[in-house]
């Protein structure tokens, strides 16, 4: 490639070349570089997941979960309120798989259409509901709030800063099982009101990590660079700051949803989950307990396996992606 | 300083021999290490010199079989004192380690247990590989501190790693390698993360050990200057092989591989200056470990010499001299003299552009410039807010002008506020005390507060390559956002002058759509640049811009800046703790110590005398690449003071060698009074007691042999 | 130090102060009320507001807060122009008495339009009087009397009025009399002056009955914490030790099993398995009057629980913080001095293995109490945790304060106790 600027002197056998004109060359990229662009991202992204075996395992239970959830009334041929008075507190058979509840209402139906509303829809009323689950709602919103007070409050430092961590410090040092007693003792047992207590207990811990990223991104060349020219703070938080906070964010975001689910449930057990006949998996635990000691574990066994898969599953994805991405990078 | 040449004593203390070292990854085995032989000898230091990534390190844990879980040593031998240790069970090892061949390493702070106190970690390599009592073993490691210089070795053994200084960290370090008097101490970047008075106390230290001890010595660096101070002996490894060697004089002398030419021509010599020579780069990169050529010579890819004959197959090393051996197949044919030619074009377009502006034009003036930072105290009476407020006096009653087209320089070592400086003059610090005129507009007030026509005015480049470029977004986007933000161009224009600017950063188009991590650290420099010259500004403030880059990188991004600066004609501030660098890249020279400016001056000025005392210091460390360069041996005694509490008077008294001798009463003055600003003429000025014609009657601190440079071709 | 004592002493004070507060306010504005939930629906209007308004749980919430912290006797005090005093009954009752002219004890009743002073003898036994001198004329032109009655309120009675009162007796149901005031103030000293008040649940002092519960709830979680400390501690170094092997890998994913399934999942299981499949130990606590240590074999799965719960957590958190250590240059120092590996463990490994665990690992005592609950819940352990449940639920709003007092002191305290662990084992933070 750089014939041109070589000279060899047969005369001398000395072997020169002009080198003050590579001074000049314009800079062509290596060829093997791969194409930038969003589907670039999305490919590197997966080729991350897929290097880890935990990550993998961890998706395949939440993807079963969650086409369990979103596919439930093809599934099975039962709602989950339906009562056979017949079949009571059965063990898994042809017709029940899961077997049956001391209502002899299908375990197996329960068991998904209960996934719904954890993974899938957010029943605010009788009819009306929201698409994305109970649980995932409930990060979500402790993530905007969090995100949001975890970057004013870093970015800025200062006396905002004490003020908001002295709160969220207070905040934290509230036993997390006080608050859910106290705010769903307040509130009632609704979905909406799950939300409300899983956004409670998620801002403090979502805000204090984003701090601490911010803490650290701020100090970065790129956000001087924007500082130098002027950028107001918001542009400099949300688009210089966040988009390069967002892969401990995203793991924590998934262990929220994880630790979501296992709140859902322990209020569910503790009778301040979803009204009664719902399906919530916390509640079938509660009720099907009363009879294990009777000889029909069922009721109270599969839901508990559930959450405990889900959680798992949960957990061995971010997990993986975090010790892969820490690798990658 | 006169290298003694050792003693021929015929059998090295460490043989390597073709060692090929291989490490694991997913993608599969990757050679890191491939076919290095080289030998020391008792009483010699040997250099292993070469970018990063080229393997330097890993030789040096090859040899103690310390490779981590996914390394290993695919052949060859590393025979040490008669044995093969290659193969050896990790017991045998481990009765080598730290009693016969021991290590100091790069970061002292991290090397060092921060829970263990310093005594016990220097006490256990005794009584471990000795049969020796706890009591003896702590005398033996106080002489031994003793030995290294250390103030108060009783008091530093009680000590934890964070209640002593880095300089004294590695000192430690250094003594616990030396305990138990080894046959071979291996060196891995001892000085790098060290401020260059401290390095070359740190090196004069390790000259005395090794020439009481006749320990032989294995000195791995990147940087050429403090390579040869120490070395007897050079190896110059590029990615993963060696690619020359022989004695460091030779070397020096007479390179033979291109590689090391290039190595030599692309970093300035101390005095070089932009007017009276060029610096040639290396294009290309080191390429990473799995994609480099296996049967060609590694470095085709990158030489202006290489032919298709260099593609043929790998070369083997060829002997050029006694001892020297270059692996090239036209070592001793290539002529190095193009390097040294000087570069006559750049010195006249310098010159005409110094002539086209008007020298008094004023573009930055401040004076008595003060930034403070609050110190939060630890007491219950501050918590409360009763406490007395503390500052740290970052930047204190700095004066400075600036006119248009000139570049100034601003050196100091870690802590002197250059930064700061920096940070006060573009707004991103508020400003304390003093005025700050831009352009005649005043611009005190911090960036928040300024007009978007003075703030497109002022731009800069950054240090460090990794943390310049947001990694979420492509280069493109971000070149242009300056661009939009000033709106310098129609929006529909954008990402024409986007490939414009990338143009003159010598980028092909291509590069738009990339993200910054496919990018090498030279690349993202330039990119910063881009970025910073997109809005068109008058003045460019460089904040070390090439002290994290390769060396064959550094130069390729000092030329671009001065392109640039010929070309759009603005003017700079360049902060560099490389005196050479910033000798040759700068028109004028701010000097710093503690906030304050010492010396301010004419390049040429500044290097020779009258020196300030903290300048003539500096000099004499700065490590020069060249083994016959001779400085005058000026070393600091203590620690720089803190900056919540500056000495009174002169702030450098506490350290100054010369007040003592130089001044009545032993300088009793520089104590009680602020110094003076003495004039030597051609606004060159010295912050100092002694008067400057005292100042003047001190030799030169840098004697290099012939014309300055050693590198003249030998005919 | 001092500063971190005073910041987390402050920072305790500051929670407490705004949990009490939302907990009050929470509280108020849910549905239901405290008479509903210990009446039964069934409870006519009537009786609902009787009961109500000898709870104080007629005035304002502000009120009620303040007279929940500082107490009201001050401000009955001040009203009935006599001081107050409490005295504890040899039977362990706690009476409320007004100290007449003379210093000696009075209380008042009602009969018809007589004011009858009941005056508390040195042995006892009460003596009554007459003591219509008392009536005072009010703007209305009536005549009334703020005074104590026998049920620990200050009262107002009206000349004239002959109020119908119905009172609530635990085991006999209603019982209505007449003579009841116009207003009550019930008496207490306050939270900061430490009393917590009754349970309205029960009627019963909310601190001996917090004694007892709280005493089971740490007998339950200092066995837990004896038994998992060491051993997650040990098997995270464990697993720390070799990043990446098989025994790294087996610790540290059934680490992360057994923390993230929820505690009755886990307290389910193990009934299932342990008491119901292999019948070796009770699946449910019944302790009667006895204490927990007097049925060991009772403890063992609630025990269990707990201890696998945390077990994972700690084990988890200790295995990060080893591999970072063990990834370290002074451990590859510590190597290249030629050190024995059992020597590097011990000396340079383990100590800064463990000094990032144990701050996150008292943090976590804030989950733990979670796990408490939901364990004596599985079990029908008579704990702090079901105690809390109860008095959530039934809107007990003087037991849920005090126990969400003692849960926010345990979770601020071992933060306290975290830190100056952190700062003992740390010579960074020690030594600056």
């Amino acid at each position: 490639m750089n014939e041109t600027n070589e000279t060899i002197d047969s005369a001398t056998g000395t072997h020169s070349a002009a080198v003050d004109t590579h001074a000049n060359d314009v800079i062509q990229p290596e060829h093997d570089v791969t194409r930038p662009g969003h589907w670039h991202r999305l490919r590197a992204g997966l080729s991350i997941l897929f290097a880890s075996r935990a990550a993998v395992v961890g998706l395949i239970i939440v993807l079963f979960w969650v086409s369990a959830a979103v596919l439930a009334p093809l599934l099975t041929p039962y709602t989950p309120l339906e009562q056979d008075w017949k079949a009571p507190n059965q063990g898994p058979s042809m017709a029940h798989p899961l077997g049956t509840d001391e209502l002899g209402r299908d375990l197996w139906s329960r068991l998904i259409y209960g996934a719904r509303v954890v993974l899938v829809i957010l029943p605010i009323s009788e009819s009306v509901w929201l698409p994305g689950g109970t649980a995932l709602w409930g990060v979500f919103v402790a993530l905007v709030v969090g995100t949001t007070l975890g970057l004013v409050s870093g970015y800025f430092g200062g006396w905002l800063d004490e003020v908001v961590m002295r709160l969220l410090d207070a905040m934290m040092a509230v036993p997390i099982i006080l608050l859910f007693l106290i705010i769903m003792a307040a509130l009632g047992a609704s979905a909406v009101n799950v939300v409300i207590a899983i956004t409670i207990v998620g801002t403090p811990g979502i805000a204090r990590l984003v701090r601490s990223l911010t803490l650290d991104i701020r100090t970065r060349e790129y956000v001087r660079a924007a500082e130098t020219r002027g950028e107001n703070p918001f542009y400099i938080m949300f688009a210089e700051i966040l988009p390069n906070a967002r892969g401990p964010i995203i793991v924590d975001a998934m262990l929220r949803v994880g630790y979501a689910i296992f709140a859902m449930g322990t209020l569910g057990f503790l009778g301040l989950g979803l009204p009664p006949p719902s399906p919530d998996w916390g509640s079938m635990v509660a009720k099907g307990r009363e009879f294990i000691l009777e000889g029909s574990p069922w009721a109270a066994l599969w839901p508990s396996v559930a959450i405990a898969s889900l959680v798992v599953g949960l957990n061995l994805l971010a997990d993986g992606l975090r010790e892969e991405s820490m690798r990658y990078q | 300083m006169m290298k003694k040449t050792p003693d021929k004593n015929p059998d090295p203390v460490l043989d390597v021999r073709h060692l090929t070292i291989a490490y694991e990854t997913r993608k599969g085995e990757v050679e890191a290490v491939r076919d290095v032989s080289f030998g020391v000898r008792e009483g010699q230091t040997v250099g292993l010199v070469g970018e990063s990534g080229c393997g330097k390190s890993t030789i040096a844990f090859g040899i103690v079989n310390f490779l981590g879980p996914n390394g290993r040593i695919n052949s060859g031998k590393v025979i040490f004192q008669g044995n093969d240790l290659v193969g050896r069970l990790e017991n045998e090892l481990k009765k080598l380690r730290g009693d016969r061949i021991s290590m100091v390493y790069q970061d002292p702070m991290q090397a060092l247990n921060p829970a263990v106190r310093l005594g016990d970690q220097l006490v256990e390599v005794l009584t471990f590989h000795k049969d020796i009592s706890a009591a003896n073993a702590w005398d033996r490691c106080v002489e031994m501190l003793r030995r290294v210089y250390m103030p108060d070795p009783q008091d530093v053994m009680r000590r934890f790693t964070h209640q002593i200084s880095g300089g004294q960290q590695q000192r430690v370090v250094i003594a616990m390698a030396m305990l138990n008097n080894p046959a071979l101490l291996i060196m891995d970047e001892p000085t790098t993360a060290l401020d260059v008075t401290v390095e070359a106390a740190v090196l004069d230290l390790l000259e005395d050990l090794k020439n009481e001890y006749q320990t032989a010595n294995i000195f791995i660096t990147h940087n050429l200057g403090v390579v040869a101070r120490v070395s007897d002996y050079l190896c110059v490894m590029y990615a993963g092989e060696l690619v020359e060697r022989g004695d460091i004089r030779e070397i020096f002398e007479r390179p033979c591989h291109p590689y090391t030419m290039g190595l030599l021509s692309c970093v300035p010599k101390l005095g070089d200056s932009k007017l009276d020579s060029n610096l040639h780069p290396i294009r290309g990169r080191v390429p990473p470990p799995a994609k480099r050529p296996k049967d060609e010579c590694i470095f085709a890819p990158r030489c202006n010499y290489a032919t298709d004959q260099c593609r043929q197959g790998r070369p083997a090393l060829l002997e050029v001299g006694g001892d020297h051996l270059a692996r090239c197949i036209y070592a001793g044919e290539i002529d190095s003299r193009p390097r040294t030619r000087r570069s006559q074009r750049r010195a006249r377009q310098v010159e005409a552009l110094a002539q086209s502006i008007k020298p008094a034009e004023p573009l930055l003036g401040f004076d008595q410039l003060k930034v403070y930072y609050p110190q939060q105290s630890n007491s219950l009476v501050s918590l409360i807010g009763l406490g007395e407020k503390k500052f740290v006096k970052a930047v204190d009653d700095v004066s400075l002008r600036l006119a248009k087209g000139r570049t100034l320089g601003v050196v100091g070592e870690s802590g002197c506020g250059k930064s700061t400086l920096v940070k006060g003059i573009i707004g991103l610090e508020q400003v304390t005390e003093g005025q700050i005129e831009f352009l005649g507009i005043d611009v005190t007030q911090p960036v928040s507060g300024r007009d978007a026509s003075l703030i497109r005015e002022m731009q800069m480049v950054f240090q460090n390559p990794d943390s310049t470029l947001n990694p979420s977004y492509s280069i493109g986007k971000q070149i242009a956002r300056p661009i939009r933000k000033f709106k310098t161009v129609p929006k529909k224009r954008v990402k024409e002058e986007v490939i414009r600017l990338l143009k003159a950063v010598r980028l092909s188009a291509t590069y738009y759509d990339r993200l910054p991590r496919q990018l090498s650290g030279g690349e993202k420099q330039r990119v910063g640049i881009a970025r910073a010259l997109a809005s068109r500004p008058d003045l460019i403030i460089c904040d070390e811009p090439v002290s994290a880059l390769d060396v064959s990188v550094q130069a390729a991004v000092i030329n671009l800046l001065l392109d640039i600066q010929q070309s759009f004609g603005s003017s700079m501030i360049f902060i560099a703790h490389d005196l050479s660098v910033v000798r040759f890249f700068s028109d004028d020279i701010a000097v710093m110590y503690l906030g304050q400016i010492v010396e301010l001056g004419p390049a040429e000025a500044i290097y020779d005398p009258p020196y300030h005392p903290y300048t003539e210091a500096l000099l004499s460390a700065v490590p020069i690449p060249d083994p016959d360069a001779e400085q005058t041996e000026i070393r600091l005694n203590g620690n720089v003071p803190s900056a919540l509490d500056p000495p009174s008077g002169c702030r450098f008294h506490t350290r100054c060698p010369r007040r003592k001798e130089m001044l009545a009463d032993g300088g009793l003055i520089c104590e009680q009074q602020v110094p003076p600003w003495q004039s030597n003429g051609r606004g060159h000025r010295i912050l100092c007691h002694i008067p400057i014609e005292m100042l003047k009657t001190i030799d030169p601190v840098v004697h290099a042999n012939g014309d300055g440079s050693s590198l003249q071709p030998v005919e | 130090m001092g500063k971190f004592i005073v910041r987390r002493l402050v920072l305790l004070l500051l929670t407490m102060l705004l949990v009490s507060m939302a907990v009050f306010l929470i509280t108020e504005a849910s549905p239901g009320n405290v008479a509903r939930n210990v009446l039964g629906a069934f409870v006519t209007p009537e009786q609902e507001a009787s009961f109500l308004a000898q709870l104080g749980l007629d005035k304002p919430v502000w009120q009620r807060y303040v007279h929940w912290l500082f107490g009201s006797d001050w401000k009955a005090a001040r009203k009935i122009g006599l001081r107050l005093k409490r005295l504890v009954t040899e039977k362990g009752f706690v009476e409320w008495w007004a100290i007449d002219e003379s210093g000696r004890p009075v209380r008042w009743k009602l009969q018809g339009d007589d004011l009858v002073a009941e005056l508390r003898q040195p042995d006892g036994k009460t003596v009554r009087k007459i003591d219509n001198r008392r009536w005072e004329s009010d703007p209305q032109g009536g005549w009334s009397f703020w005074g104590v009655d026998n049920a620990n309120h200050a009262v107002r009675w009206q000349k004239g009025t002959d109020r119908k009162v119905w009172t609530f007796i635990m085991g006999s149901g209603w019982k209505q009399s007449s003579g009841g005031p116009e207003e009550y103030l019930p008496l207490k000293k306050g939270f900061i002056r430490g009393d917590p008040g009754e349970s309205l649940r029960t009627g019963r002092p909310v601190g001996d009955s917090l004694y007892v519960r709280l005493r089971n709830s740490l007998v339950l979680a200092g066995i837990a914490f004896v038994i998992v400390m060491p051993l997650a501690l040990f098997l995270g170094l464990l697993a720390g030790l070799k990043e990446g092997s098989i025994r790294d890998r087996v610790l540290s994913v059934g680490g992360m099993m057994f923390s993230v399934i929820p505690e009755f999942a886990t307290g389910i299981f193990l009934i299932l398995i342990v008491a119901v499949w292999w019948q070796l130990v009770p699946g449910a606590t019944v302790f009667g009057e006895k204490a927990p240590w007097e049925r060991p074999d009772m403890l063992i799965l609630p025990v269990l629980t707990l201890t696998l719960i945390e077990l994972g957590y700690v084990l988890r958190i200790t295995r990060a913080s080893m591999v970072e250590v063990m990834r370290s240059p002074y451990i590859r120092t510590a190597y290249l001095k030629g050190l024995p590996y059992w020597r590097i463990i011990t000396k340079h490994a383990v100590r800064n293995a463990l000094m990032a665990p144990i701050t996150v690992i008292m943090l976590h005592v804030n989950w733990l109490m979670g796990g408490i609950v939901i364990v004596e819940v599985v079990f029908g352990y008579p704990g702090l945790g079901k105690y809390l449940l109860d008095s959530a639920l039934y809107k007990d709003i003087n037991a849920l304060e005090a126990g969400a007092m003692i849960l926010v002191i345990v979770a601020v305290g071992t933060q306290l106790v975290a830190d100056i662990i952190y700062t003992i084992i740390n010579p960074r933070i020690r030594y600056t």
